[in-house]
């Protein structure tokens, strides 16, 4: 692949992870820039449930929180989430983890997350409200066919039984 | 035997202190006498014991008679004298049974002792040629001392002060005559300055003999600097303190220091000279004869003169502010005294205090308090150029008028228009508002005359406020940091501008455009820009107004004149958000204008705010005639009742748009006028009877003004709510991300990553402020130094 590759190609193209060395840095007050603007929409849209802020002075990690979507067994959780944020944002999309404990079939025992849009399916359109969005509805709908968390993924079935087992799952968590 | 008893007899003739007398002056002795005692003693071999014996018996007699014989004389009555007796006159002092005379007495008897224990040693040498000068006079004047010292009454300095009180008086005796232009006529009249009885029976004279000789008595005795010492220093310096008082006294326009010293020297210096020495008055003072502890004392008053001087010009501080420039003179005084003796703690303490007594509370209007805010900068910027005091003490009138709502519109009207504030003098001076760059260039290029910052001032504060770039601002700076950001005082000032537009069509854009192009040395181009464009819209206006009236179409064919100020959306500030519905007759002939506008100005369109401006109208109803220039929705009220003559609130509120409340007051503007009755509550009828002339008659036109004065824009700090609530969501952002945060990392978080752009300052000051009325509305928590979020 040529060095100075178009951001526009490479974040169409399908390998995020190449194309996340390849790019120039000099870019970087762009990208600060943008992340700026949308720390600036995020703020005012005010939406309920969602939130996110730069975790201190660098503005390539942010902190960002999100409740559990109502009528699900995650209903009256919140999450915390960190978001690193690469040079090349918004043409690779940044790396996003669970920080509380979440016991779910798409997020294994880490915090990583398995999320199509956040993998071979990442956009420069998205931007860091529809990511937590993302992980907000994934909460409720998650993705069985290919579980990180298989013992997840086997409960997910009982929903009476599997909400048991996440109240019993965050009582051990609760100190962490 | 007889031959001992007759040589004790010889020598208690010669020593009588030898019986416990003390007599003097001594009887004169013959030489034969001496001889032969002194060969008896010889015989005897005994001359060096009584030689031993004489000295011992001398300081006995200092110790056990003397000393006790004077305190007893002086302590007889000596119950503690009350402090209202310090203003005794003079005349009540040397009244016969007073302190003074009995002091005298006791000086004269001790001088007699002592006098007769001087005597003894010549006559011991007289008898023994051999005897030791051991006890010499200053033997004799040191247990004097000690004897005295030793047992020292505590009512004792009071009978000193009197005594050099009554001294001092007749001693500046002629330097009050001289002083005194009262011409002699009535001069006899009153009491003699020098002794307080009347002219006639003046005793100045004799009082001065009788206090010179006691007081060199006492000089003799070398007692005066031991034992009188303090007493007479605190008296100097109360004599100090009123003569300080009697001439500096609320006169600030004029130097003092040059005549205090003068004064210090010629009455205080000889005085005390003429007590340390046997000087008279008349001599010359030759400085050889001024003795050193004269001299060291003097240093001493000076400094004593400059201290109480300066308390006393910093006590009257404040009138020196208000009166500036006029007391100019009194702020070069402190200058001088201040450099002399570290006064800075003192004064910034006592004028903050005064300042806050004075002018910062709720009686005193916003533009008197910013009037005593310029003159005390001016002031203390003289006094102390390198601005610290300024700043300790202006701190607390900052945040006084950073309370007050109306403190940015006074400085604007004071910036624009002449005031007892002189702020638009300053600014006619036109100097360029120091930006931080250049300041910092400065301090490099200029550190030869770099000054170190003025010690005795809590380090913190220097250390909080570090910036030299503040200090150093000129008056206009230092009042629009008032509340630190100069954009708010742009904006303040835009609005002001545009309301003046606005209401005065026909205003004087010529001053306008001095005061902006003013305003635009001082504060930079870009954040007046907006104002420029402001000015160029009105006169714009007038250009577009003449060209679509002199089109012969419009004219024809229009019902009244319509004369436009078209306004820039974009510059000009936020209008209210009023709304009025036009008459469809009316809105027609806007629309006709409209047109014609579009048609000379291509692809431009009018937006007409039918809130604001001015309608001629001329109102016939019954007989009468009305001429009369009203608000519009004054007007299209009264239009409505042509047709119409009773309508609801309600349907004319849903007709025209305006909101029910606001819609009762305009009507009563034409209740004033007589013109329209409330007949039932909410019912509005239209009165063409006559009759109701008389309520016309005594209608008062100010109610009109009233809303003349009603602003068109969205005041500052309206704007300034909307600015905090985008801060509000960050907070509540970070917050929410973050759990809890300090006030400075809130501060710090904001200021990386909400000023995006806006160029919006935000003091941490203003944060705490804003953070606390959130932690009072129960969105806040605060606790550990830490914000959170309310569950």
């Amino acid at each position: 692949m040529a060095q100075n590759i178009s951001p526009e190609q490479s974040g169409a193209g399908g390998s995020s992870k190449h194309s996340d060395d390849s790019l120039p840095v000099k870019d970087n007050h762009a990208v600060s820039k943008r992340l700026h603007k949308e720390l600036m929409n995020l703020m005012m849209a005010n939406e309920k449930g969602i939130s996110a802020f730069p975790d201190g002075e660098n503005i390539f990690k942010w902190v960002g929180t999100i409740a559990g979507p109502i009528n699900t067994v995650y209903a009256s959780q919140t999450y915390r989430l960190s978001l690193d944020f690469p040079n090349s944002y918004p043409y690779a999309a940044p790396v996003v983890k669970f920080l509380t404990p979440c016991f779910h079939p798409n997020v294994d025992l880490q915090g990583a997350i398995c999320l199509d849009i956040l993998k071979d399916k990442w956009s420069a359109l998205y931007d860091v409200r529809t990511i937590l969005l993302s992980i907000q509805s994934l909460l409720g709908e998650p993705n069985n066919e290919s579980p990180l968390n298989a013992q997840a993924a086997m409960m997910w079935n009982d929903q009476k039984e599997y909400k048991k087992y996440l109240d019993a799952f965050y009582e051990k968590h609760k100190d962490t | 035997m007889g031959d001992f008893s007759v040589v004790w007899s010889e020598l208690l003739k010669i020593f009588p202190i030898l019986n416990g007398e003390i007599v003097y002056p001594l009887q004169e002795i013959e030489k034969e006498v001496f001889e032969d005692v002194y060969r008896h003693l010889n015989s005897l071999g005994s001359v060096e014991t009584f030689t031993a014996i004489l000295d011992l018996e001398v300081e006995s007699t200092v110790r056990n008679i003397l000393a006790p014989k004077l305190w007893k004389q002086l302590a007889s009555d000596a119950e503690p004298k009350e402090k209202s007796d310090q203003v005794m006159t003079i005349a009540e002092i040397t009244a016969k049974d007073g302190l003074f005379s009995k002091f005298i007495d006791a000086v004269n008897e001790l001088y007699d002792g002592y006098r007769c224990l001087l005597e003894m040693k010549p006559r011991l040498i007289r008898l023994n040629k051999n005897a030791a000068s051991s006890s010499d006079v200053e033997n004799i004047k040191s247990t004097l001392r000690n004897a005295l010292l030793a047992r020292l009454p505590p009512t004792f300095n009071s009978f000193i002060s009197d005594f050099y009180s009554v001294h001092y008086g007749l001693f500046t005796k002629d330097s009050i005559l001289s002083s005194t232009t009262i011409d002699s006529e009535v001069f006899t009249e009153l009491p003699c300055p020098g002794c307080n009885y009347d002219h006639d029976q003046c005793c100045c004279q004799q009082l001065t003999e009788m206090v010179n000789s006691t007081n060199l008595k006492l000089l003799e005795m070398g007692l005066i600097d031991r034992l009188a010492g303090s007493a007479l220093t605190i008296l100097i310096k109360l004599k100090i303190k009123e003569h300080i008082n009697d001439t500096c006294l609320g006169i600030f326009d004029r130097s003092h220091l040059k005549q205090l010293e003068t004064w210090i020297n010629d009455v205080v210096m000889t005085w005390l000279t003429s007590i340390f020495t046997e000087w008279r008055s008349g001599d010359d003072i030759n400085n050889e004869q001024i003795p050193e502890s004269v001299q060291a004392f003097k240093v001493k008053l000076t400094y004593f003169m400059y201290e109480t001087f300066a308390q006393n010009v910093i006590s009257q501080f404040f009138s020196i502010i208000i009166d500036y420039p006029d007391s100019t003179p009194a702020i070069e005084d402190l200058k001088i005294c201040m450099e002399k003796i570290d006064m800075r703690v003192h004064l910034t303490e006592s004028l903050r205090s005064a300042l806050e007594a004075r002018i910062l509370h709720p009686g005193v209007n916003t533009m008197d308090i910013l009037t005593g805010y310029v003159a005390a900068i001016k002031a203390i910027r003289h006094l102390d150029n390198t601005g610290v005091i300024l700043e300790i003490v202006t701190a607390p009138i900052k945040d006084y008028l950073r309370k007050r709502n109306d403190t940015v519109r006074r400085v604007v009207t004071g910036l624009t228009e002449e005031g007892p504030t002189d702020l638009s003098e300053e600014l006619a001076k036109g100097e360029l508002i120091k930006d931080g760059k250049d300041a910092g260039l400065n301090e490099f290029s200029n550190w030869e005359n770099w000054e170190p910052d003025p010690f005795g001032i809590d380090p913190d504060v220097l250390q909080m406020n570090n910036s030299k770039i503040i200090r150093s601002a000129d008056i206009i700076s230092m009042v629009v940091d008032i509340y630190g950001s100069k954009e708010l005082f742009m904006v303040e000032y835009r609005n002001l501008m545009a309301d003046r537009l606005l209401s005065q069509l026909d205003f004087n854009s010529e001053k306008e455009i001095r005061n902006l192009e003013l305003l635009k040395i001082r504060f930079g181009e870009s954040l007046l820009h907006s104002c420029e464009v402001m000015l160029k819209d009105v006169t714009d206006s007038k250009r577009i107004n003449a060209h679509i009236h002199g089109d012969g179409n419009i004219n024809e064919s229009t019902l009244f004149d319509i004369t436009s100020l078209i306004i820039s959306a974009q510059f000009w500030p936020s209008f209210n958000k009023e709304s009025l519905q036009l008459p469809e007759e009316l809105e027609n002939e806007f629309k006709k204008f409209t047109k014609a506008y579009e048609s000379y100005k291509g692809n431009r369109t009018l937006n007409w705010r039918t809130v604001t401006g001015r309608v001629n109208i001329v109102i016939e109803i019954g007989e009468r005639v009305m001429e009369m220039t009203v608000p519009p929705t004054q007007a299209v009220i009264i239009y409505h009742f042509q047709h119409k003559s009773v309508w609801t609130l309600d349907e004319l509120s849903s007709l025209i748009k305006v909101p029910p409340s606001a819609l009762r007051r305009r009507i009563s503007f034409w209740q004033n006028h007589g013109l329209i009755t409330e007949t039932e509550p909410g019912v509005f009828s239209l009165l063409e009877e006559e009759s109701e002339k008389i309520e016309f008659e005594e209608m008062n036109i100010t109610d009109a003004d009233e809303e003349d004065l009603e602003s068109a824009m969205a005041s500052a700090s309206d704007q300034r709510e909307e600015e905090l609530q985008v801060f509000w969501s960050y907070i509540v952002g970070m917050l929410t991300n973050l759990d809890s945060m300090p006030i400075d990392r809130i501060h710090q978080m904001l200021k990386l990553f909400a000023s995006n752009g806006g160029g919006v300052e935000f003091t941490q000051d203003e944060l705490k402020h804003f953070l606390q009325r959130k932690v009072r509305e129960h969105k806040l928590l605060f606790s550990g130094g830490v914000y959170q979020l309310a569950k």
